[in-house]
C-alpha cells in the first residue's frame, strides 16, 4: 500500500468545498447591495435591517422556534421510550411495532401532510400551531427512535443489573445510569428532530392554520414576488443558529465525560 | 434528582408552549391567504386602524398547493388571492361565495375594458387584484436592432444569451401568438406548428428558466428573456439597461383576484377589505409598492407620470388588444403537457 497518496486529503477538501462553498456564497451575498446577487455592488447591512423590522418574518420565526422546541421535547421523550421498548422486549408483535415506528420515515411528505389534514378536518380539530406541533411530533418521533435504537445496540444491560444489586430504585437506575449512558444518542436524536422540525415545509403547509405561518412557508411563498436578498440574510441567521446549537451540544457532551 | 428536575421543567415548558398557542385576541380578525410579498404592509396597517381589527396574513407559494389545502378542508381564511383561472375552478367547485356588490361601491372603479377580457367579467365571485404581463425583458445596451417581437428568439446574435420561461402555457403561448393563433387554442394542428417553432428557438436559447433568468438579466449574463413585467421593473432598479416590452404579436397576462371562500368567519370584514383595496389612493400605493398593475381607473390617474407612461406597466391599447389571459382548459390541458414534453425532449441541432 502506497503511503504517500494524498487522495484522502483531496477527497476531504473536495467534499467540504462541495458542502460549504454554496453556504459561503449565500453568506457573502447577504451583505451584497445587489438584490439579485449577480454582481458585487457594495457592502450593506440593509437586508438584515429589513429582516429584523419585518413583522411577518418575526412572527414566522417565533412560530418556527416554538413548534421546534415543543416538538423536540415531546418526540425525544417518546422516541427514547419507543427505542427502549423495541430493544428490550421481545414479543411476537415486535416486528409490527418496529414497522409502525419506521414507516413515517419512508412515507412521502405530501402524503403525510394531506392525510394529517384530512384527519384533523374529520375530527374537527381547529388548524393552528397545535396541529403543526402534533404533526411534527409524529415524524420526529421516528427519527429519534431510530437514532437511540442504534445507540442501544452497544448498551450493556449488565450495568442496569449492577445498579439494582447496589440498591438503586427503578427511577434512580433510569435517571442516574441508563439516560446518562444513552445521552449522546438522545441528544443526537433531539438535534435531528429539531433540525427536521425547523426545516419542514410540505407537512407544515397542509396542517398550518391561519396565523401560524412558519419560516419555511414564508420563504417559499416569498420566492415568487419577494426579494432573494432577504432570504440570503435569513439563511445566514439560520445557519448561525444551527452552528451554535451543534457547538453547544458538543460542549455538553464533552463535559459529561 | 437532577434528571427529575429536568424532566419536570421540560414538561412545564411544553405545557407553557401549548398554553401560549391557544391565546386569543379580543378584536375581530381577518385572515388573508396571499402570495408572499404581494401587498404593501402600510396598507394592511391602515386597514387595521380604520376598521379596528387585526389582519393575519398567511402565505402560499402556488395556486396548486393552496387549492389542494382548501379542497381538503384546511380552511379558516376569510379572503384568498388566487389567480383568475383558479378562482374560476374554485367557483365551479363551490368553494367560493358570490360577492354582495352592494357592499363594494369601489369596484365600479375597475376598468370595463379589462373586464371584457377577464374570466369573471361581471365580478360575481372575484374582483381583480393585480395584473401582470409576460413579455420580453432585454438589455438595451447589448441587444442590437431590437424589434418588439417574439421572433427575437431566432436572432443569431443572441445565441446562448436568451431564455424562455420554463412554463408550458407561457412558452407555448409565445410561439402561438407569433404564428397568430390564440394561446388558449385546442386545435392540434396549431399546437403542432407552435411546437415546431419552439424547437427552432430551442437551438438558439440558453435554456428554459424562470428565476435564473431574472438574475441573469440583472447581472448581464442574459441579454433577452421572456419574463413578467413586475420582475423586470425590479431588475431595472438593479441594472439600468434593462427594459421591458410586450411584443407586437401580443402576449399573455395573468390576473390575481380576491375571493371569499365558503365558510369564511368574517365575510363582512372581507368585503370591507376588498372595497378598501379598490379605493383609488390605496390602489395607487399598492401599485407602486408591488410594481404590478391594478385595473382601477381612478387609481391609475393618481400615479406619477413616469409610472403611468411606462409601457412595461401600462401597455398601449393596440398591444392590449392582442393580449390574452391564460385560461384553464380542463381536459385539454393534457394537449399542452404533451406538447411541452415534445419540446423538452426534442434534440437541438
Amino acid at each position: 500500500m502506497k503511503r504517500s497518496t494524498r487522495l484522502p486529503v483531496y477527497a476531504t477538501a473536495g467534499t467540504l468545498a462541495f458542502f460549504y462553498l454554496p453556504l459561503l456564497i449565500v453568506l457573502v451575498n447577504s451583505f451584497n447591495k445587489s438584490k439579485y446577487g449577480g454582481e458585487w455592488k457594495g457592502f450593506t447591512f440593509d437586508w438584515y435591517g429589513q429582516l429584523f423590522s419585518d413583522v411577518h418574518i418575526w412572527g414566522a420565526f417565533c412560530n418556527t422556534l416554538l413548534i421546534a422546541v415543543a416538538a423536540t421535547i415531546v418526540s425525544t421523550v417518546l422516541g427514547t421510550c419507543a427505542a427502549f421498548a423495541l430493544h428490550r422486549y421481545k414479543d411476537k408483535l415486535q416486528f409490527l411495532h418496529y414497522l409502525m415506528i419506521y414507516s413515517p420515515l419512508i412515507v412521502p411528505d405530501i402524503l403525510m401532510g394531506m392525510s394529517l389534514l384530512l384527519l384533523f378536518v374529520s375530527l374537527k380539530v381547529k388548524l393552528g400551531l397545535f396541529t403543526i406541533i402534533l404533526a411534527h411530533i409524529s415524524f420526529c418521533l421516528s427519527y429519534v427512535a431510530m437514532v437511540v435504537l442504534g445507540r442501544l445496540q452497544d448498551f450493556d444491560f449488565a450495568i442496569v443489573e449492577a445498579a439494582y444489586d447496589l440498591g438503586a430504585s427503578r427511577w434512580q437506575t433510569y435517571s442516574r445510569v441508563v439516560v446518562p449512558v444513552l445521552a449522546p444518542g438522545i441528544i443526537a436524536g433531539a438535534l435531528f428532530a429539531f433540525t427536521l422540525s425547523i426545516d419542514d415545509f410540505v407537512i407544515t403547509f397542509f396542517v398550518a392554520g391561519p396565523g401560524s405561518t412558519t419560516l419555511p412557508i414564508y420563504i417559499y411563498s416569498a420566492m415568487k414576488h419577494g426579494s432573494p436578498a432577504i432570504i440570503n440574510a435569513l439563511s445566514v441567521v439560520f445557519l448561525a443558529m444551527t452552528f451554535a446549537l451543534v457547538y453547544i451540544s458538543q460542549r455538553l457532551l464533552e463535559d459529561r465525560k | 434528582m437532577n434528571l427529575t428536575k429536568l424532566a419536570m421543567t421540560a414538561a412545564v415548558a411544553a405545557f407553557a408552549v401549548f398554553a401560549a398557542t391557544s391565546c386569543g385576541a379580543s378584536k375581530k380578525s381577518l385572515h388573508v391567504y396571499n402570495w408572499g410579498d404581494y401587498i404593501d404592509p402600510s396598507i394592511v396597517k391602515q386597514f387595521e386602524k380604520e376598521f379596528n381589527c387585526k389582519v393575519k396574513m398567511d402565505f402560499f407559494d402556488s395556486n396548486e398547493s393552496m387549492y389542494a389545502k382548501i379542497k381538503a378542508g384546511g380552511g379558516g381564511y376569510d379572503l384568498i388571492v388566487p389567480s383568475s383561472y383558479y378562482a374560476d375552478i374554485m367557483f365551479k367547485q363551490k368553494m367560493v361565495q358570490p360577492l354582495d356588490k352592494s357592499k363594494l361601491p369601489n369596484v365600479a372603479n375597475v376598468d370595463p375594458e379589462y373586464l371584457k377580457k377577464a374570466v369573471d367579467s361581471k365580478m360575481e365571485y372575484c374582483v381583480p387584484y393585480l395584473i401582470s404581463f409576460t413579455g420580453i425583458g432585454y438589455n438595451k445596451d447589448k441587444v442590437k436592432n431590437f424589434r418588439p417581437s417574439w421572433r427575437m428568439f431566432e436572432d443569431a446574435s443572441l445565441k446562448g444569451r436568451c431564455v424562455i420561461l420554463n412554463d408550458p402555457r407561457e412558452g407555448m403561448g409565445a410561439a402561438l401568438r407569433t404564428l397568430g393563433f390564440s394561446l388558449n387554442t385546442v386545435k392540434q394542428d396549431e399546437i403542432d406548428k407552435a411546437v415546431k417553432l419552439l424547437v427552432e428557438w430551442k437551438s438558439n436559447i440558453a435554456k428554459f428558466d424562470v428565476d435564473e433568468a431574472k438574475r441573469g438579466i440583472a447581472s448581464g449574463e442574459f441579454w433577452l428573456i421572456q419574463n413578467y413585467n413586475g420582475d423586470m421593473l425590479q431588475a431595472k432598479e438593479e441594472n439600468k439597461s434593462v427594459e421591458f416590452v410586450i411584443p407586437e404579436e401580443g402576449g399573455s397576462f395573468s390576473a390575481d383576484t380576491l375571493v371569499i371562500p365558503v365558510g369564511a368567519a368574517e365575510p363582512e370584514l372581507a368585503l370591507s377589505f376588498i372595497n378598501f383595496i379598490h379605493s383609488p389612493a390605496i390602489s395607487a400605493r399598492n401599485m407602486q409598492f408591488t410594481k404590478y398593475l391594478s385595473p382601477n381607473l381612478p387609481a391609475q390617474k393618481l400615479l406619477p407620470e413616469e409610472f403611468r407612461s411606462n409601457p412595461a406597466v401600462f401597455p398601449l391599447p393596440e398591444i392590449w388588444a392582442k393580449c390574452e389571459v391564460i385560461r384553464d382548459l380542463g381536459e385539454a390541458n393534457a394537449l399542452y403537457s404533451k406538447a411541452w414534453d415534445a419540446v423538452k425532449a426534442a434534440e437541438v441541432r
